[in-house]
């Protein structure tokens, strides 16, 4: 039993963290209808900002996250101003290669600049640190990182639904013109939407470096594994994305552990195939 | 005329106008033949997650290649103290990545020798990699230098044209359980249970067959066992299989950033086994063993070389001062030293055959036994299927952060730390 626990806890932590890397995605997709192919880069890109700052500065992944934030943001707005405000009103198919075309982009330029090298930050505030309650193990960085998660979509959900700026948000997802006659700018609207979707896996990222090696390869089966959540879900639902990712941790580790480890991606990738096909919008889409 | 077909027009016109100002171009391949070299192509996982072993043979065969085509009378190995091959020919390198995945190995071999109409191949590090490249050298009846791909079952398959110079995973599990062995009678360590963790690829999973055939024959029960993907973003399943099982004893074949996030889950579950020895893996990875710290203490592998190995082989230190001036002052390790052995026997090879004609240098290749300073046994000499059958490797275990010598006894420059220390006493 106490396996069993242990096992579901892990599944719960890696979950909380695919969530948040999926609410970016999901908040992106919810609002402007536009696939970012992008997204594990920029969860690569945070990891290496964290990383740098670690090893420049000295400054810890628990404090750099705050600035792997921010430059995701602005990362995330300047995506929208420099390659998807020249896609909008074009075939759906534009943005997605667009974006396709920054992702190869952002990993070549790290390939470049960084070399393929992985870079392991040590002596992390969190770095090999665990708490015990009872029989069960908490490793203190993924603890944080499920924390951060939990945060972060909480209050982008918040944003989303209880403020005059998630009114706005929504109204814009809705329909774009009508929202623009009521004085909406819309186009304020996507660059935050693009911004904070951008900070969230960000954010994700920053904490990562405590545990995780950093590399350019590092954010393809993050962001694959964002896709699968935010499909599962339901496309657009930050609720949805927050439980499929979830079950996508707890799917992963229980397979991982119960059926064979090879098994635990089978597990996962077959629990989204059943999703689409019992319930093509998602979990909570309509 | 229509716009598309207008816009069409100008392309299919810009593409012509391409093709004939590149084609002179194209004529560069006999003048360059004419100028008396030997074009030799390298495949390693130049990204990707094993990518900085990759970066680091490559760099190993471009060293090899320096010391062939320039006189290094300070550099006691073969051919150091003459200026290229053959009365004149020098060594050009053509290098390609094949990201650690086969499909792309394979398109690389072909394009390799079919585009770059390079003499031979040097390659690949992953076994899953040099598998269908080699197969590819095979067809086309070219040679293929296998400098450190460790799974037996490449030099099973009675291939003419390719040569391996590592030990195998086979000879290596047998080492392993010898060590087991060794302990359960030096110090009663009472270990009868044995954990496997590989990775899902050629290496890893040849790996697990051959450490579940040496362990059945050495009387060891294997209680784990435990294939993961390459590049997963967590292994905590693996681990509680294994924290489970709680074998005394595990061989892993993990590579590169999946052996830290290894090393590190096990630290985050609070559990160790009594011993872990690695196959080629991200232990002999000094850049990990540095990066991992403490961590990566009391682990041990095998390993054909490592700097503390430089009393046994005095031949390699001018040698790696030339390697680290290609890696930012990284030393070899036990796999990038074998891709310039592998260089620098087929040089040799080709001079002894005064030809490049492919068959006669395999032939030769087979049938002579070669001076190799850079190899732990000193010769390299292969047999049916391509085997080097005096690679010879030692059992090494990090001790502050130095990989020291542990058995066979009689190369032994250090006493096993036996158990591992449990991480919270380190």
């Amino acid at each position: 039993m106490e396996t069993f626990a242990q096992v579901v806890l892990d599944g719960l932590l890696s979950g909380m963290v695919y969530a948040l890397v999926a609410a970016g995605l999901c908040l992106i997709w919810g609002v402007m209808d536009v696939i970012n192919f992008a997204h594990g880069e920029y969860l690569m890109i945070a990891m290496y900002v964290s990383y740098w700052l670690g090893f420049l500065a000295n400054i810890d992944p628990v404090v750099s996250v705050i600035a792997a934030g921010v430059f995701i943001f602005i990362i995330g707005a300047l995506t929208y101003l420099l390659i998807i405000r020249y896609t909008v009103g074009k075939p759906p198919l534009a943005a997605l290669l667009a974006t396709f075309g920054l992702a190869m982009f952002l990993k070549n330029l790290c390939l470049n600049r960084f070399s393929p090298n992985f870079l392991i930050l040590s002596d992390t505030w969190l770095g090999g640190k665990t708490f015990q309650l009872g029989g069960l193990i908490f490793p203190a960085p993924q603890l944080a990182a499920a924390a951060l998660a939990l945060i972060v979509v909480g209050l982008v959900y918040l944003l989303i639904n209880s403020t005059r700026f998630g009114w706005a948000v929504q109204a814009t997802a809705m329909d774009r013109e009508a929202a623009e006659l009521m004085g909406i700018d819309t186009e304020r609207i996507y660059i935050l939407i693009f911004g904070i979707g951008g900070a969230c896996v960000g954010i994700a990222g920053g904490i990562m470096p405590s545990y995780l090696a950093v590399h350019p390869e590092v954010g393809s089966l993050f962001g694959l594994i964002a896709f699968v959540c935010v499909a599962m879900g339901g496309f657009g639902s930050i609720p949805g994305a927050f439980l499929a990712g979830l079950l996508v941790g707890v799917a992963e580790a229980l397979a991982g552990f119960y059926i064979a480890p090879v098994f635990k991606y089978i597990a996962v990738f077959g629990l989204y195939l059943a999703v689409v096909f019992l319930r093509p919008k998602g979990i909570f889409g309509w | 005329m229509s716009r598309g077909s207008r816009s069409f027009v100008r392309w299919f016109i810009l593409a012509a106008a391409l093709c004939l100002l590149v084609s002179p171009l194209t004529g560069a391949g006999p003048a360059l033949a004419a100028e008396k070299i030997i074009k030799i192509g390298t495949i390693f996982p130049l990204t990707g997650p094993v990518a900085t072993a990759g970066q680091r043979c490559q760099a190993a065969v471009q060293t090899a290649v320096e010391i062939i085509n320039n006189k290094h009378p300070e550099i006691k190995v073969p051919l150091a103290n003459k200026e290229g091959l053959l009365d004149g020919y020098k060594i050009v390198l053509v290098h390609a990545d094949s990201q650690g995945k086969p499909d792309v190995g394979k398109a690389e071999a072909e394009r390799l020798l079919n585009q770059e109409k390079v003499w031979a191949l040097i390659g690949a590090y992953n076994s899953s990699v040099s598998k269908p490249a080699s197969f590819v050298a095979e067809r086309m009846k070219r040679i293929f230098m296998c400098g450190s791909s460790s799974s037996a079952a490449l030099t099973q398959r009675d291939m003419k044209y390719f040569f391996r110079l590592a030990p195998t995973d086979a000879t290596e599990s047998v080492d392993f359980v010898e060590v087991l062995k060794w302990l359960n009678k030096t110090k009663k360590a009472g270990i009868k249970t044995l954990g496997v963790i590989y990775e899902n690829s050629e290496f890893g999973k040849h790996a697990a067959e051959e450490a579940k055939k040496a362990a059945a024959a050495g009387g060891f029960k294997v209680v784990a066992d435990v294939p993961f993907s390459p590049g997963a973003t967590n292994l905590n399943s693996e681990v509680q299989t294994l924290k489970g099982s709680n074998p005394d004893a595990v061989f892993g074949a993990v590579l590169g950033a999946d052996y830290s996030l290894w090393v590190k889950t096990m630290k985050q579950a609070k559990w160790l086994p009594k011993i872990v020895i690695n196959y080629c893996s991200g232990y002999q990875d000094p850049v990990i063993a540095k990066q991992l710290g403490p961590d990566a203490e009391y682990f041990m592998g095998s390993s054909g070389y490592s700097p503390q190995f430089a009393s046994l082989m005095p031949a390699v230190a001018p040698v790696e001062k030339i390697f680290k001036s290609k890696t930012g002052g990284v030393p070899f390790d036990g796999n990038s030293i074998q891709e310039a052995v592998a260089m620098l026997v087929l040089a040799q090879a080709i001079e002894k055959a005064r030809s490049l004609d492919p068959d006669k240098v395999a032939k030769t290749l087979m049938e002579n036994t070669w001076d190799s300073p850079l190899s732990l046994g000193g010769k390299v000499k292969f047999v049916k299927g391509g085997q080097n059958v005096q690679a010879k490797s030692i059992i090494t275990q990090l001790q502050n952060g130095q990989y020291k010598r542990i058995y066979p006894e009689k190369m032994a420059d250090a006493k096993i730390v036996f158990p591992m220390k449990p991480w919270d006493k380190r």
